[in-house]
């Protein structure tokens, strides 16, 4: 099932070119003299404001994928093309939320959530730029916590303040890697609605790897399953579920089984693959 | 509001304060008894010492104060933001690692203070080969610890700052600056004292004003009473130092204090 | 376990894109490496033997081959063993007077934790003292010879290896000592079995760090006042502008620190490994 994904047919802006596309992209790792092939080459394309999840086992190379698109890996096959440009250095159009948090220890909450305003290319005035931060920081249900370093936050609540820096600064693309993992269930489906809420509202183009297949039917427009190392896509599915989803009861819907139920089957051979490695 | 065991605890700092000042006051007393009992050609006693202090404080001090601390401020100045400098950049570019890592490790066991006479016969007698000394010591104290520093910074934080579209001196800046801020305050504790050792010495050897000065020449002298009242301002300024650099470490570390 | 693949990308990233200059790409094996450091040091070399100078610098800048010559000399004519010599003995005397003093001292202090909070404000004054200051003093109370070199070079070491060494003693597990009192040990065996045992890494790290003190101070020292050592070597040259003999001396000394720390580093991974 190696092939280039068509857009979905319910894509919002169909004839759009995709807006990021893996060309037979495969990353080949040298660890110590030996070779260690982290992805296949893959096909992939992701449309403009489109939501698609990268599900599978760990290991799968589902972060290779999010590296090659921000830029941070060069591909050692094929090509990684964003707006149809191929992408050579540090990708600055994405926003790109890694599974380790990337706070800065020394700055407080807030000082971190503002970071990306005081930049140059996106010099902000300071009263406008504390309005947005003060917005993200309830958004994200951080208000009080302005001034703690993230040494004095717990997991969840660093992952929430990563997210709301890469929000606050509205990249057209968001790159998402279990950005969700840390979070208890109740909160997480707190952020699950406010994460379709603005990306939708914002007209994002998202690419979110989880091993949550939950998380990927509620949100995704496209799941694209990918299997144990060396990762390479297995099967791309449509999630044909209308939009806007209601998060807090979408998963009790019998189409949401349905799915679920499809896609479990899908995985289920990799996801017990992966888990004795 | 003290509880209980705060009072017992403030009660036992009270007591020892009680006696460390008792031990003194008895050392003082036992230091003047032994001068005067006939000792006072090796030990001088703490009353002349005061005398004498009292005696250059009203002004023969200040001419040589002014002389070391001018030597020291403006040598350790000079060193440490260059070494932090030098440290930030060259800890960033992955070849100057690559090939300065041995040479680091071997050049900071070196004890460069001994280099002293050499500047003196550079730089003849006057603040200079002093002001060389303590930066050429504090410079390269500054660039071990700011050096290890750049390097340990997150290869992921960079990434991030990258990709959300900052320049070079942006993270320069942001990231690497203030990740080394650690290690430079670290580098500075370890170099003060280095700093007062390297202008010592420099005015032991050969000066024409200083702190230093004023004890070679107590020593040629047998002055024994300069030579304890000069330590003693030594130590003063030690303390100082040591104080100074302790406040410039908390201040830096104030959000790893948070954590614990 | 979570995505390895991920970790893998953040190491393998630098070589692979950022620096991809060929030299960058020579650097990361370690014979590349080497040659670079090697390169490095030749240029250094031959630009300074070779470097363009007038009647006046010329005579400021000496030649590596005159250096190298001056060296060679003093081998032959034993300059170099009886300086050496000197240096090391002072070093070796001051060192293990220091530690010694340290280590009963210190083990005092920190079994009596009031009387160490009662001598801490003496003893961190004393710290804070350059103690090359004291050398004159020394000088005076203890003669121009070795005598007050070693004193200087062992109150030098006293005062690291004290402050290492009760924070050792102070560091030991209490739950342990009170379980061997209870099994009926003296307080001398608990001293002995446990309080010093437990201290010792913190003993260890504090005489490693001495080690370059004293041999800091020991050259200060010879500096200062002697009539033969490494120091004294590269005073008298410097004194009498002997500049190559200055530099000579100054090549030797970088050779002992580099010996010293290669020697240190091995000794420690020895008694690491002894430690566990």
């Amino acid at each position: 099932m190696d092939q280039i994904a068509p857009a979905p047919s319910q894509s919002r802006k169909r004839d759009d070119p995709a807006k990021i596309r893996l060309v037979g992209a495969g990353k080949t790792f040298q660890v110590r003299g030996t070779e260690l092939e982290a992805l296949k080459p893959v096909d992939l394309g992701v449309g403009g404001e489109e939501f698609v999840a990268l599900v599978g086992p760990s290991g799968c190379g589902k972060s290779t994928i999010l590296n090659l698109v921000a830029g941070l890996l060069a591909p050692s096959a094929g090509q990684v093309l964003y707006d149809g440009e191929p992408v050579t250095g540090p990708n600055r159009r994405v926003g790109y939320l890694t599974q380790k948090d990337t706070l800065l220890p020394w700055r407080s909450t807030a000082d971190n959530i503002r970071i990306s305003l005081e930049l140059k290319c996106r010099a902000t005035p300071r009263a406008e730029a504390t309005d947005r931060v003060a917005q993200m920081m309830e958004l994200v249900g951080l208000r009080g916590f302005e001034h703690h370093y993230p040494a004095e936050l717990s997991g969840g609540m660093r992952k929430r303040a990563a997210l709301a820096r890469t929000l606050i600064y509205e990249p057209e693309t968001l790159l998402m890697d279990e950005p969700f993992g840390a979070l208890d269930a109740q909160l997480k489906l707190l952020m699950l609605d406010q994460l379709q809420r603005l990306t939708r509202h914002r007209r994002m183009t998202v690419l979110f790897v989880t091993h949550d297949l939950g998380e990927a039917i509620t949100l995704a427009d496209r799941i694209v399953v990918v299997s144990a190392r060396p990762g390479r896509i297995r099967a791309v599915h449509e999630v044909r579920l209308p939009r806007p989803r209601d998060v807090f009861t979408i998963r009790f819907s019998e189409d949401f089984a349905r799915q679920h139920e499809r896609l479990w089957d899908e995985l289920k051979d990799d996801i017990i693959k992966g888990t004795d490695v | 509001m003290s509880t209980p065991s705060q009072q017992a605890q403030s009660g036992a700092r009270d007591s020892v304060v009680g006696w460390q000042v008792a031990l003194g006051v008895a050392l003082l007393i036992g230091w003047e008894i032994a001068g005067r009992a006939g000792a006072a050609r090796w030990v001088s006693e703490p009353s002349k010492i005061a005398v004498k202090l009292w005696i250059w404080l009203g002004g023969p001090l200040y001419v040589h104060l002014a002389a070391t601390v001018t030597e020291l401020v403006t040598g350790f100045a000079i060193g440490a933001s260059l070494g932090a400098l030098a440290g930030m950049m060259l800890g960033r570019s992955p070849v100057a690692a690559a090939v300065l890592r041995p040479v680091i490790v071997g050049l900071y066991s070196v004890p460069l203070v001994a280099l002293a006479p050499l500047f003196i016969m550079f730089f003849g007698l006057g603040y200079l080969p002093k002001i060389v000394l303590v930066g050429i010591v504090t410079f390269f104290l500054l660039f071990f610890n700011t050096f290890s520093g750049a390097q340990r910074i997150d290869e992921d934080l960079v990434h991030s700052m990258e990709i959300m579209g900052a320049g070079r001196w942006e993270i320069f800046r942001k990231l690497v600056a203030p990740g080394c801020a650690v290690w430079i305050a670290g580098g500075i504790k370890t170099a003060l004292p280095y700093a007062l050792v390297a202008t010592v010495t420099g005015e032991l050897l050969a000066t024409r004003a200083g702190l230093g000065l004023l004890l070679s020449q107590a020593a040629e002298q047998f002055d024994m009473t300069s030579i304890y009242a000069v330590l003693l301002l030594l130590m003063v300024i030690g303390l100082l130092l040591s104080e100074a650099a302790n406040r410039i470490e908390q201040r830096v570390l104030r959000w790893r204090q948070a954590a614990e | 376990m979570a995505e390895q693949a991920g970790s893998v990308a953040s190491l393998a990233f630098p070589g692979s894109r950022s620096g991809e200059t060929p030299l960058a790409r020579a650097l990361t094996t370690p014979q590349g490496r080497i040659g670079a450091r090697i390169l490095l040091v030749a240029i250094l070399l031959l630009a300074w033997e070779f470097a363009p100078v007038g009647k006046g610098t010329g005579f400021w800048l000496s030649k590596p081959s005159l250096v190298a010559g001056t060296i060679w000399q003093w081998i032959l004519d034993g300059t170099l063993r009886v300086h050496l010599q000197a240096t090391l003995a002072v070093m070796a005397e001051g060192y293990v007077t220091g530690c010694l003093a340290g280590i009963g001292i210190g083990i005092v202090l920190g079994l009596v934790p009031r009387l160490h909070r009662v001598v801490s404000p003496f003893l961190a004054g004393f710290y804070a003292m350059p103690k090359i200051a004291l050398a004159p003093l020394f000088i005076i109370l203890l003669g121009v010879g070795d005598l007050s070199k070693v004193a200087l070079v062992a109150i030098t070491v006293f005062f690291l290896v004290v402050t290492n060494t009760i924070e050792g003693v102070r560091d030991v597990d209490r739950d342990l000592v009170r379980s061997l009192t209870l099994m009926g040990a003296t307080r001398v065996e608990v001293i002995r079995k446990v309080v010093v045992r437990s201290a010792l890494p913190w003993i260890f790290t504090g005489m490693r760090i001495a080690v370059r003190y004293a041999f800091t101070n020991t050259l200060l020292a010879e500096l200062i006042a002697a009539n033969r050592g490494l120091g004294f070597l590269i005073e008298f040259n410097s004194g009498n502008f002997n500049i190559t003999g200055a530099y000579a001396g100054i090549a030797v000394l970088v050779l002992c620190s580099v010996l010293l720390t290669e020697l240190l580093s091995r000794l420690e991974a020895r008694v690491s490994r002894w430690r566990g």
